[in-house]
């Protein structure tokens, strides 16, 4: 009995901390992976010569970058290709 | 009438309307399936696309909706109607249209595979109408940063107790912003210190009063105490209408309200616009919680603060200015937004939050939920100008929450600081957001055939410049119930995508249907009233006197009511026929609805 109260107790602070994590701090951490995939992004487009076969940089920067990029392909992929529009600043 | 009457009456409609009427409708129109893959889980990217718990976005959700809306719109109708009808209003607006819009919103983009509003349009209506939609968003943003501008430089040339807690609460945003993105100091520690002295300035700002005051007397020394514009203002005189001033101090106010919000749009968003939003969340939170429960607790610990002063009622139609009209039907519902109904939550609830929703059950807790509080948040706004009574209208809303926050024993004066400097502070971290998305929608829209707005200094000057140009008229009141109108057009404009969706799938249509055809009748009505009032008694009268802004500023106003209403009708229009069109054809038979992994 006492162990169901400290849990539903423990659900209850956890909610509010939530409630409150995406009130004050979930745009800025938002913020945040948008910045991280634009540098993906950047790095993606410096290997896109070796991810096609056809070395543009100094082969052995791109050849060191790719085991990073090479997994972040698809949702490379899903972002580019997604249609957008102006009121998607918003969001 | 008192504060603990209208905040049980709150609850229960918060109560009844979720579960009654929204929860039926989940289940039995809409038929959310927890086990149906939802946009966030079928397109993850891990940026835009991202499953995200319910409580979270819950919170990210209501505090990116509840801006200045409910509580200035409940300020201005309370004044010009009486407490009564804005309190229906907010009640029967929320429980029978507010949680439709916002949660049918998030719905329609859940399951149009997380589309934006004007994607859905442009696949569903005609391509015409997502270009139509956007050029209304654009009219739309500017009446926003316009009214917005204009009621904080009031507040801050008429409150100088305000000054030091603002200018503070930027220098603060910036330190937040070097300490975390620079310095990599821990979250909490940089919190508190902030946030802290933030508080601490604001809590002080009456022994600054003075200081304050001397400023904006040495600026209107400038001219040797004559004004920059005069202008004719309807709203003075017992709404009879008198002459009014703009004093350089107001523009001094004005102008640097305008360089905050230039320094936001065109700085690194984590440099300025972010942390500033972050340090003020927590004031305004503080204030809004000690608020809403001293407004329970007040009837009974502090009786005097609780008590409802200003009139039940106190017309049909207030008349403003000398020849200006002012009935009930349809002003109150564009003066009340945000609170009862908003075209904003539609708006930001497609692009944003649909894109989060890990499991479809979610949609009605944090779709219909946050309008629910926001409700709550409106309704606080109303007790509070109810009770407070004393001076301008937002200085009434300031004495009533700082009533209510003095039940916890903070002096009165104090207590109303802080009321006062979370009013700014609401009001400023949306503004400034604003103008980033003005300078954005700008730069996409004219910089492919004038490469010259390209440049984001161009882009962000021009939008101040506009919305410098409306503050200017001085015609606050109806700067204020024109965004009203294009933020409940909005609404009603999403509704009927909500609507022409719902025929498209075979579902019952009819519980989006009815709240749009009332929004979409009365914002448009509410147009025209608006226009009739700027043209007769603004734009005329200042013509006549020959005086050349306020005359430019009402006229532009004119003009963004009279495109407002063409925009309107065309997309009805073009709404009404694909409507049709999905009537008369049958209902496409369900198709297995994507799994989750």
């Amino acid at each position: 009995m006492a162990e169901e109260k400290k849990r539903k107790k423990s659900g209850v602070i956890q909610v509010l901390k939530d409630i409150v994590y995406g009130m004050s701090s979930h745009e800025m951490t938002r913020h945040a992976v948008r910045t991280r995939a634009s540098m993906e992004h950047l790095f993606i487009l410096i290997t896109m010569g070796d991810l096609l076969g056809i070395p543009i940089l100094p082969p052995y920067y791109s050849l060191r970058l790719l085991p990073y990029v090479t997994p972040q392909i698809s949702s490379w992929k899903r972002r580019m290709l997604r249609e957008r529009d102006v009121t998607d600043v918003l969001g | 009438m008192n504060s603990l009457f209208a905040v049980i009456l709150g609850i229960v409609t918060v109560y009844l309307a979720y579960t009654r009427y929204a929860r039926r409708i989940d289940r039995s129109v809409i038929q959310s399936d927890p086990r149906r893959a939802t946009p966030a889980t079928l397109y993850m990217d891990g940026v835009d696309f991202m499953p995200t718990n319910r409580n979270i976005l819950f919170g990210y959700h209501f505090k990116s909706i509840a801006a200045a809306g409910p509580i200035v719109g409940a300020i201005v109708a309370a004044t010009l109607w009486g407490w009564l009808p804005a309190l229906i209003w907010l009640v029967v607006g929320v429980s029978f249209m507010g949680w439709a819009s916002d949660y049918s919103a998030i719905v329609l983009s859940v399951r149009n595979e997380g589309n934006s509003l004007s994607a859905v349009a442009h696949r569903l209506i005609s391509p015409r109408t997502r270009t139509v939609l956007f050029l209304f968003i654009f009219f739309y943003l500017l009446l926003i940063a316009g009214a917005f501008v204009g009621i904080m430089a009031s507040v801050l040339e008429s409150q100088p107790r305000t000054h030091l807690g603002m200018i503070l609460l930027v220098a603060m945003g910036l330190l937040l912003g070097q300490m975390l993105y620079r310095w990599r100091s821990g979250l909490l520690a940089a919190t508190i210190l902030t946030v802290g002295i933030t508080l601490l300035a604001i809590l002080i700002g009456p022994l600054t009063e003075g200081t304050f005051k001397g400023l904006n007397e040495m600026l209107n020394g400038i001219t040797g105490g004559a004004p920059i514009v005069t202008y004719f203002d309807p709203t003075l005189a017992s709404f009879k209408g008198a002459e009014a001033k703009i004093m350089p101090s107001l523009l001094f106010w004005a102008l640097a309200i305008c360089v905050f919000c230039y320094a936001g749009s065109v700085l690194p968003i984590w440099r300025m616009a972010q942390p500033v939003v972050y340090v003020g969340f927590w004031v305004t939170a503080l204030a809004m919680i000690l608020g809403l429960a001293g407004a329970a607790l007040g009837t009974f610990v502090k009786p005097e603060v609780a008590q409802f002063r200003i009139p039940a009622f106190k017309g049909w139609n207030p008349q403003l200015g000398p020849a200006g009209v002012m009935p009930l039907w349809p002003m109150l519902f564009v003066t009340i937004a945000c609170g009862a109904i908003s075209g904003w939550h539609a708006l930001f609830g497609t692009v944003g939050t649909a894109r989060q929703i890990e499991n479809e059950a979610d949609m009605l807790p944090v779709g219909a939920g946050s309008m629910f509080a926001e409700f709550l948040l409106g309704l606080l706004a109303l007790l509070a100008v109810s009770v407070g009574a004393k001076g301008s209208p937002v200085a009434a809303f300031a004495n009533g929450l700082g009533g209510f926050i003095s039940v916890w024993g903070i002096p009165l004066d104090y207590a109303s600081s802080l009321a006062f400097a979370a009013f700014i502070v609401i009001v400023l971290v949306v503004t400034q957001l604003i103008f980033r998305v003005m300078r954005v929608t700008l730069t996409e829209w004219l910089g492919e055939v004038v490469p010259v707005f390209r440049n984001q200094h161009v882009a962000s000057f021009i939008s101040v410049a506009l919305a410098i140009l409306l503050v200017l008229t001085g015609t606050w009141i109806y700067l204020w119930q024109l965004f009203g109108a294009a933020n409940q057009l909005m609404a009603a404009l999403s509704l009927l995508l909500v609507t022409i969706w719902l025929a498209s799938v075979g579902k019952a249509w009819l519980y989006a249907g009815l709240p749009m055809i009332f929004m979409y009748v009365t914002t448009v009505g509410s147009v025209v009233v608006t226009a009739y009032n700027l043209y007769f008694n603004v734009y005329r009268p200042n013509v006549a006197a020959g005086r050349l802004l306020p005359a430019a500023g009402s006229g532009l106003m004119v003009l963004v009511s009279v495109l407002l209403v063409m925009a309107a009708l065309l997309i009805g229009l073009d709404g009404w026929r694909a409507f049709l069109k999905y009537l008369g054809r049958p209902a496409p038979a369900p198709g297995p609805a994507p799994a989750r992994g």
